[in-house]
């Protein structure tokens, strides 16, 4: 009797399937909880995602979207030309030096409240230091590797 | 005392600037200590393991500390954890005693951070001995409780739970590595990803996304708008600090002081659980409590010694178990790896000497704090008023450095950044909590080898229950912890109702 009911829970793994044997189990139990949380849920998701929708196209609800996506956009940019540059000029790190002060100069520019002729000129100064430091203290002093 | 021949004076000025760097991060509304360490992590890279040790705690006390500048000057918790300061703080501020409160709170969180770090000497070692017993059961079923304990803490159980488990799917993606005896086969990708995908995603960059990259979206999407909010609030107006107020608050101290390093312990449960907790059994237990939340210096007491207890408390779990005890440590235990200490229940035993490096460090860090802020608290409370405008470019730079070199140059590093950027961002929206996510995330791998290593040893599912009495235990404080947690809510919904009916 007790064999038996042990053996209800008996295992094997096969080691060619070992690598999805784990996975598995955790895909089902998050696939179960999404269900039960998606229930519980259903009234308060299509308003919610109406909302969302709203602020995304239109703006509003506190939502700034010229920052927002302005803020992803230089961000893929930054990235992307980062490995470019840094292409052209292998193990130097100038490819991160030279894309990160426009990057920031621009990021700087995209949140300031008051484009004033002294908060740019600010901006401009730190955008111009900032990365400078950083590269010669990384690359030039530490020998860290940078694109 | 071997170890003494390690601190050398770059050791004591690695750790001042470490602190100053994290109570600077502290102090400004919004950027917390987790990402003080994010930052300053390219550092660490070219430091050996006892400088880099050094800064990394530094950092954290630092940014622990620097919390309550902003709490007190400008009623906004500059870390979660000093939210409670910001109840006695800030009134205390409007009085002109601005500089009083900051030093008051200075002393306990001195007092908070040395008494965790002599628990955390004493108590780790032992726990760590404990814990060399435990098989892949029980190793399997420490990561089960603890992910347990984080999930059944959060504000809505079902989306802790969820958060922590979507964390452990996460870190399944890549291979199952043949170095932890797994098949070296990919899952969970489609094929085109598997270029990049091979070992997964890197831990620290993800963090840094999380940590960094979100906080900075989220910003971005209010707009920074009124950001640069000098404060009017005189510093030194009203009566001066002296240390007599700390008489008769050895209770006080010591009490929110354990309180802070129990809950540091608990995995995942946060720095303002703390303080808050810290601030109620004051006010529960002191004599006269009647000026708490108007500007009484015992709330400050409370809220401090308990935020800064949390260091040492949630470096116990770490160094003698390898779980993360918040976000800070998750990437304290990255940079770790990085330095090539493998933190778990061997780790003390066999690295006596940076043991000991560790615990000196976290005294002089906490020394050293006290020192920058009782002194130059006047020009730190300045740095509120760096706009932010400035500083998140710089830290979106510092994040790509971070994440870049810690493979030695991987594009792909950097682009994870973005997508875990994103995706924090869009899942705090959702509600997912992301502490439970990271320490989920953190500890998938591990729980992921043990738990098939069990099975494949012993081939049934019962041994998780009958392995040995530490297994049977642990299965208690399972169940203990989503009681206890049911317990809470059930209780709070109760007094909802009761004031919503009165």
């Amino acid at each position: 009797m007790e064999s038996q009911f042990l053996s209800l829970f008996e295992v094997s793994i096969a080691f060619e399937e070992s690598h999805l044997f784990f996975p598995r189990i955790v895909s089902w139990v998050l696939v179960g909880l999404l269900a039960i949380i998606l229930l519980s849920k259903s009234n308060r998701i299509a308003p919610a995602l109406r909302r969302a929708g709203q602020a995304v196209t239109q703006g509003g609800d506190g939502f700034d979207r010229k920052r927002f996506f302005g803020t992803i956009l230089l961000i893929v940019i930054y990235f992307y030309m980062m490995a470019v540059v840094g292409d052209i000029f292998p193990n130097t790190g100038f490819g991160f030096l030279f894309v990160s002060i426009p990057f920031i100069f621009l990021l700087s520019m995209l949140y300031v409240e008051h484009s004033t002729r002294k908060n740019i000129l600010i901006i401009a100064v730190t955008a111009a230091i900032a990365p400078t430091l950083a590269w010669y203290v990384l690359s030039q002093l530490f020998r860290i590797t940078l694109p | 005392m071997e170890f003494l021949s390690y601190l050398s004076p770059m050791f004591f000025t690695l750790i001042a600037a470490g602190a100053l760097i994290g109570v600077i991060f502290g102090a400004i509304p919004g950027m917390t200590a987790t990402m003080a360490v994010a930052v300053c992590l390219p550092l660490t890279y070219a430091l050996d393991l006892t400088n880099g040790l050094a800064l990394l705690l530094g950092l954290y006390v630092g940014g622990i500390s620097g919390g309550m500048v902003p709490a007190v000057l400008l009623n906004i918790p500059g870390t979660p954890s000093s939210i409670t300061t910001t109840f006695d703080g800030y009134p205390m501020a409007k009085k002109g005693e601005g500089e009083r409160a900051l030093k008051i709170s200075i002393v306990a969180s001195l007092f908070g951070g040395l008494f965790s770090a002599g628990v955390l000497f004493y108590f780790a070692p032992v726990l760590a001995d404990f814990a060399i017993k435990f098989s892949y059961v029980e190793k399997f079923l420490i990561i089960f409780l603890a992910l347990t304990v984080i999930a059944s803490l959060t504000k809505n159980m079902l989306m802790g739970i969820f958060s922590g488990v979507l964390g452990v799917w996460l870190s399944l993606i890549g291979t199952y590595e043949i170095t932890d005896g797994g098949n070296g086969e990919t899952r969970l990708m489609f094929d085109f990803m598997e270029y990049y995908l091979v070992a997964g995603f890197s831990l620290l960059p993800v963090l840094i996304g999380i940590f960094g990259i979100t906080t900075i979206l989220q910003d971005a999407e209010k707009g920074f708008k009124g950001d640069a909010g000098s404060p009017t609030i005189k510093l030194t107006k009203g009566s001066r600090f002296s240390l007599s107020v700390f008489k008769g608050q050895l209770v006080n101290l010591v009490r929110s002081s354990s309180i802070g390093t129990f809950v540091g312990m608990l995995p995942g449960v946060g720095g303002s659980a703390a303080s808050v907790l810290a601030y109620t059994q004051e006010k529960n237990f002191s004599h006269d409590s009647s000026q708490m939340g108007k500007g009484a210096p015992q709330g400050l007491v409370a809220s401090e010694s308990s935020n800064n207890a949390l260091t040492g408390g949630a470096l116990v779990p770490l160094l003698s178990l390898g779980i993360p005890g918040d976000s800070t440590t998750a990437i304290l235990i990255g940079a770790f790896t990085l330095q090539g200490i493998q933190v778990g229940p061997l780790f003390i035993g066999d690295n006596l000497d940076t043991w000991y490096i560790m615990i000196a460090a976290l005294v002089v860090a906490n020394f050293l704090m006290f020192g920058i802020m009782f002194f130059a608290i006047k020009y730190i409370a300045k740095v509120i008023e760096v706009p932010k405008h400035l500083l998140y470019p710089i830290i979106v730079m510092m994040c790509v450095v971070g994440a870049y070199a810690i493979n030695y140059g991987i594009m792909f590093d950097v682009w994870t950044l973005l997508i875990f950027g994103v995706f924090g961002y869009i899942a705090t929206k959702v509600g997912i909590e992301l502490v439970p996510l990271i320490i989920g995330f953190i500890l998938g791998g591990s729980a992921e080898v043990y738990f098939v290593k069990s099975l494949e040893s012993y081939g049934n599912l019962t041994i998780f229950f009958t392995k040995s009495p530490i297994a049977v235990l642990l299965w208690v404080l399972i169940v203990l912890s989503l009681v206890f947690a049911i317990f809470l809510k059930v209780r709070a919904r109760k007094q909802e109702n009761l004031v919503s009916s009165n």
